[in-house]
């Protein structure tokens, strides 16, 4: 679907960068404040111009038409030129079409964060910096609000009658020659509220052409000098006036205070059905809390016109559209008020009535009968116009035609019928009219002025009882917000698992039930200092996810302790303990504590260390061990006590060269977890003779045990020395012989070890180039990451252990 | 009313576990009071709308987990506060005594212009009262702060202490709160504008001319 509507465009340059402001405007526009930034295009690397008809692209493209001439070429060149220098292409677009320029500004999507925020950060911002949001979002909450006060008005407000005096007066395109006073200052109390219209104030050309004319300030100072005298009044925005139809609204400066959101607008309906020889002009405001709406009309003339006047007045109703300040809101028309006065030359006459019979009936006084006749009594009567108006009583002759000067009826050549052209009218509650008159003592125009005084009842505001509405409307829409905080309940905040053993997994379910009234998203998320939302031998699963409004989801929290956090565990360096921080989306944080304790285990402790170790790990006081794992980084104490090899790497290879070294496959085929799990727990608790557990669940159990080694059995920094020499068999005999002795211990008993299993190689279908494979990765582990070729070079130099002779 | 800008404050409640900080709050955004002593274990907030000096505030009020084993994980949600209140009980020595501490983790870890106020709840349970209200006036003085004895059961301070805060924090803004004001002014006080040109007409008959155009 595609929507047309006006724009007007700007290039607009700063520090050689271009974008294209696309503004709105109301009407014409003429001065800055017409116009309100819409959006900004960028012309940057993803604005493209694409020249055509036929538009079919993505969402996130523009189509502007521009109209037809020289200043949309001189636009179109200016922004190619912009966007060529930009993009460094150039004449791409030769040209357009002459008599359509379509253009299209093609964006990335990704421009379109971006550019919001060059449209924002033309506003107003001022808070960013102090943290104080300026929330957009909150725009539901204030309608909200707005919505809820309108409902409970009547808690809050109150009548209070204020006096409007409504006067209208086709001056016939004269200049003010005498006082307006009589018209103006006929009531003994000046009234609160002025509200004067004029029709007809210029006649010439240059009015209707440019709409300006000297006029305007002859008659509002012929207006102004004949306020009431006894107060003081204060202008309000100045007047609204369409060529000749003016419209003036002063109210008692101790109200002007109480008169907000005021609003002009203008409506032709003469030529051509949009010019403003004819039409309204009208003032919307608020008046306290009430709306309130004033239109000056001049309607089409002539006797038989009546339902072309019918018809302009229909034409104001809608098309007069004032805009609020609220630019969200849709634009208020003259009925969206709470009462609405119209006056003005509605130009309805008398008709079906000899001129004669009508002067007879004016001379009888007989204005009743006369009324019959008129044109604007019979439309309303018969529902052709001004739906739900009232007019009062006319005790007034008819307002329309004397000779100018006079109390003379027309005495020209087409001798007029008089008629009461000039109209009061008011919609609404709360309206008393006290008088309804014309001023026969006014003789500049051909027509007599005519006013009202109308009592309105204006709602005000109590303010204490505003304020407690207010207060209580406020308050019910954060209860609502508070309780539309997601919320989750936990069916455990304290998770404990307990002796955790090395590669054992351990689970414990945490369930999340969404209590809240809406849906939620939930996700673990990150503590300050550290790298993940929990500790490394800690998973939760899933980390984060989506709960439908009452839906439960389980998390599983699963600890496994591998060969990378052990070795910290091992002698409580750390602790099974960490604290999980479980964020909802724009909610609240619950934090869930997991606490265990960690059995010590072999695997992962440093060779030095096992080899200091005489009885099983388990049976060693943590406090020992701590004492042991700080001295090993000084000096070993026990040094002379020490064992040769750690004695639980004895137990699998005394076992293996035992009872497996016939074993097809072994080293090539896996164990079983439940046997390591035996294994394990047998080296780290007891002395036995032998080891649970098929061969080659014992072999993995080697196997692990090595990856498991916090420094490799050839140290890591050794490593790159290896590499270098790895062609070399003495060079490689004399880097072992510079190991560590428990290191080059066990280097050696695993290679003596290997060397046997390899004179079996007919059983057990093992080979130097499997055995180099296998254990080279585990005894000389990289620092870093290896590669294909260092793990070669790797194989070549513990070949050299597996083949030679010496043990 | 057009459309309007509202502030956004974030409040932190801190003290020790037990000396009412979620009663105070519940007390102040739902008017509720609940006896028994649920360990907030985790970061709550509230939300509460208040108007001073005609201006709409709206106030995240953060309710944080007390305990100590938790506080290294709370600090890091003191830098995004505005306003801290510092909450003992007035019915433990203990409690008054750490807010030493929870007042220099503040200075560590909240932002320099963060506004801080002391209070000393549970004032209504007298008789076990072990920190006298002059003790907390004096510490309140010696780091700069209002004070205030409250409590979250008799509903006793409660709107007066959150409101004070509030009223600090906005002054604390104040000169970025007046821009906002002054672009509000721009927009909406077409009328107070206009009133000044029709009462020169008005006061000054002579000089009206000058006034037209």
């Amino acid at each position: 679907m595609k929507i047309f509507s006006l724009r007007l465009l700007g290039l607009v340059e700063s520090a050689k960068e271009y974008a294209i402001f696309i503004y709105t405007h109301r009407r014409m526009a003429i001065t800055a404040d017409d116009v309100s930034l819409e959006d900004i295009v960028p012309i940057s690397l993803d604005f493209a111009i694409v020249e055509g008809e036929q538009l079919s692209y993505q969402e996130e493209e523009l189509e502007l038409r521009l109209p037809f001439g020289s200043h949309s070429r001189l636009f179109l060149n200016e922004v190619i030129r912009a966007w060529s220098g930009r993009s460094g292409l150039k004449d791409i677009f030769k040209s357009f079409h002459d008599f359509q320029l379509s253009l299209l500004l093609f964006r990335g999507i990704s421009s379109r964060e971006g550019r919001d925020d060059l449209v924002r950060s033309s506003s107003h911002t001022p808070s960013n910096k102090a943290q104080i949001l300026t929330m957009p979002q909150f725009g539901l909450r204030d309608n909200l609000i707005k919505c809820e006060l309108l409902k409970n008005e009547d808690l809050y407000t109150y009548l209070e009658h204020f006096s409007f005096f409504l006067g209208t007066y086709n001056v016939n395109g004269q200049t003010p020659k005498e006082s307006l006073h009589p018209w103006l200052s006929c009531t003994p109390d000046p009234p609160d509220v002025y509200c004067v219209g004029f029709q007809e104030l210029d006649l010439s050309k240059e009015a209707f052409f440019f709409n300006d004319t000297p006029k305007e300030l002859e008659w509002t100072k012929a207006v102004f000098e004949a306020l009431h005298p006894d107060a003081k009044y204060a202008l309000v925005r100045k007047l609204v006036r369409l060529v000749g139809i003016m419209l003036i609204f002063y109210v008692k400066k101790e109200h002007a205070e109480f008169i907000s959101e005021v609003e002009a607008e203008t409506v032709g309906t003469g030529i051509m059905g949009r010019m403003g020889n004819k039409g309204a002009v009208a003032i919307r405001f608020r008046f306290h809390n009430s709306d309130i709406c004033v239109v000056n009309s001049h309607l089409a003339a002539h006797v038989e016109e009546y339902e072309r006047r019918n018809q302009d007045y229909k034409d104001i109703c809608s098309r007069l559209q004032f805009r609020q300040l609220d630019l969200t809101q849709p634009p208020l028309n003259i009925m969206k008020h709470n009462v609405v006065l119209w006056l003005g030359d509605l130009n309805y006459r008398i008709s079906d009535l000899d001129v004669d019979d009508v002067k007879e009936l004016i001379n009888k006084k007989d204005f009743e009968t006369l009324h019959n006749y008129d044109q604007l009594k019979r439309q309303i009567d018969k529902e052709a116009v001004f739906d739900g108006f009232m007019e009062g009583q006319i005790h007034f002759q008819p307002t329309y035609k004397y000779d100018t000067g006079s109390d003379q009826w027309d005495t020209s050549e087409k001798c007029r019928v008089p008629a009461w052209c000039d109209r009061i009218l008011w919609k609404g509650q709360n309206v008393q009219q006290s008088f309804y008159q014309s001023h026969m003592a006014l003789k500049t125009s051909d027509h007599k002025p005519v006013s009202s005084l109308l009592v309105i009842g204006i709602k005000r505001i109590n303010a204490e009882a505003y304020k407690k509405t207010f207060e209580e409307i406020v308050r019910n829409i954060d209860k609502m917000e508070n309780e539309c905080i997601p919320s989750v309940t936990l069916s455990k905040r304290e998770f404990h698992f307990k002796d955790i053993k090395f590669m054992q997994h351990q689970a414990e379910t945490l369930s999340l039930l969404n209590d809240g009234q809406v849906p939620c998203q939930f996700e673990f998320i990150q503590k300050p200092n550290e790298p993940t939302y929990c500790k490394p031998w800690l998973t939760a699963n899933p980390p984060k996810g989506f709960l439908a409004q009452g839906g439960s989801v389980d998390i599983d929290l699963e600890v496994f302790v591998n060969r990378s956090t052990a070795p910290e565990l091992n002698f409580g360096k750390q602790q099974i303990e960490d604290i999980l921080v479980l964020h909802l989306e724009r909610g609240k944080d619950y934090f869930i504590s997991v606490t265990g304790n960690y059995l010590p285990s072999c695997y992962g402790t440093s060779i030095q260390l096992l080899c200091q170790l005489r009885e099983p790990i388990q049976d060693m006081p943590q406090e020992t061990l701590h004492k042991l794992v700080m001295s090993e980084v000084g000096n070993a104490v026990y040094a002379e006590k020490s064992l040769d090899i750690p004695k639980e790497l004895w137990m699998m290879v005394d076992h293996l060269f035992r009872s497996a070294i016939k074993q097809e496959d072994i080293f090539q085929q896996p164990g079983l977890r439940s046997e390591f799990a035996e294994i394990r727990d047998c080296l780290d608790t007891g002395m036995p003779d032998s080891l649970p557990g098929s061969n080659h669940s014992v072999a993995e159990a080697l196997l692990l045990f090595l990856d498991a080694l916090p420094e490799p059995v050839v140290p890591y920094c050794f490593y790159q020395q290896c590499l270098e020499s790895c062609s070399n068999a003495s060079q490689c005999e004399k880097i072992i012989s510079k190991l560590p002795q428990c290191h080059q211990n066990v280097f050696r008993y695993l290679a003596a070890f290997l060397r046997e299993l390899l004179k079996n190689s007919d059983s057990n279908r093992l080979d130097v180039n499997i055995l180099a494979t296998i254990f080279a990765s585990l005894l000389l582990r990289s620092p870093t990451k290896q590669d294909l070729a260092e793990k070669r070079r790797t194989q070549e130099f513990f070949q050299h252990f597996l083949t030679q002779g010496s043990a | 009313m057009a459309k309007q800008y509202d502030v956004l404050f974030r409040l932190l409640l801190l003290g020790d576990s037990g000396v009412g900080k979620t009663c105070l709050l519940c007390r102040f955004t739902d008017n509720e009071f609940h006896p028994s002593h649920i360990s907030t274990i985790g970061v709550d907030f509230k939300m509460k709308t208040l108007v001073i000096d005609g201006i709409k505030v709206r106030i995240q009020i953060w309710d944080t987990a007390g305990q100590e084993r938790y506080q290294t994980i709370t600090k890091q949600y003191y830098r995004r506060a505005q306003g801290i209140f510092l909450v003992y009980d007035i019915t433990s020595e203990r409690s008054f005594q750490h807010i030493m501490k929870w007042a220099s983790d503040v200075d560590e870890y909240a932002p320099d212009k963060v506004q801080k106020i002391l209070v000393g709840n549970k004032s209504d349970d007298v008789d076990k009262r072990q920190v006298a209200t002059e003790q907390g006036v004096k510490l309140a003085k010696a780091y700069g702060m209002d004070f205030f004895e409250t409590s979250a059961f008799t509903n006793h301070n409660i709107t007066e202490t959150f409101t004070r805060l509030a009223e600090q924090v906005l002054a604390a803004n104040k000169k970025d709160l007046d821009l906002l004001r002054m672009s509000i002014n721009d927009e909406f006080n077409l009328a107070a504008l206009e009133e000044e040109e029709g009462l020169c007409d008005s006061v000054v008959g002579d000089q009206r001319k000058g006034c037209w155009c």
